[in-house]
């Protein structure tokens, strides 16, 4: 089906094309465990004891 | 359309998610909680096009509007604003895969709203944002542990 006319001759407002990022779920699964890499990723945004802190 | 004052507007983003052929499983689940965003105050859903991929690399355009059975989608409908120009159209469907299918969302995260509007009215101005991909955080991680089984092995 068309565009509706109101989108025709308009300029953009995403500018380039897009690149396809990698999907998630396959960069999390690869490895023996993806369920153990899963927890670290949640551990890593989390808050509290055994947060990695960062090196400056 | 709401008349919202340009400075009390959200930071508006966009997705795009593909359904590869052959793994489309449309149970209402993806509406149901898009919906909750909406009726939370979450969210306000600016835009939506359905896009398919063909073979050959053209693509084909679907207005929500235009789509059957929207449901309880149907209020959202009535209150999109038509911001993707046709465009935008060939830049987002060059992420795409021939033979899929797409929905492109565009939102106003109406939760950030009255802090960008503080930060402003506090002399701030937005000089970066971004997201930072769940691989990234992997490869962070991993490049950690490398380092740490490294200094172990010393």
């Amino acid at each position: 089906m068309p565009l509706r006319a109101a989108r025709v001759g308009r300029v953009g407002v995403i500018g380039h094309p897009v690149a396809k990022t990698a999907v998630v779920a396959k960069a999390v699964s690869p490895g023996p465990s993806p369920v153990a890499k899963t927890a670290v990723v949640a551990a890593a945004v989390t808050p509290g004891p055994g947060v990695r802190r960062r090196r400056i | 359309m709401t008349d919202t004052p340009l400075d009390d507007l959200g930071p508006v983003d966009y997705l795009v998610v593909e359904f590869p052929a052959g793994a489309r499983n449309f149970t209402g689940e993806m509406a149901a909680e898009l919906l909750k965003l909406v009726d939370a105050g979450t969210i306000r859903i600016v835009d939506v096009l359905i896009l398919d991929k063909n073979e050959d690399g053209s693509v084909d355009a679907t207005e929500f509007s235009d789509i059957d059975q929207l449901g309880e989608l149907q209020s959202v409908e009535a209150e999109l604003a038509e911001l993707l120009a046709a465009e935008d159209v060939d830049h987002l469907a060059a992420a795409m895969e021939p033979g899929s299918t797409a929905g492109v969302l565009i939102w106003e995260n109406l939760w950030a709203a009255p802090f960008a509007s503080a930060a402003r009215r506090s002399g701030g101005q937005l000089i970066a944002d971004g997201r930072i991909p769940i691989q990234a955080i992997i490869a962070s991680i991993e490049a950690d542990d490398m380092v740490g089984a490294t200094t172990q092995g010393d």
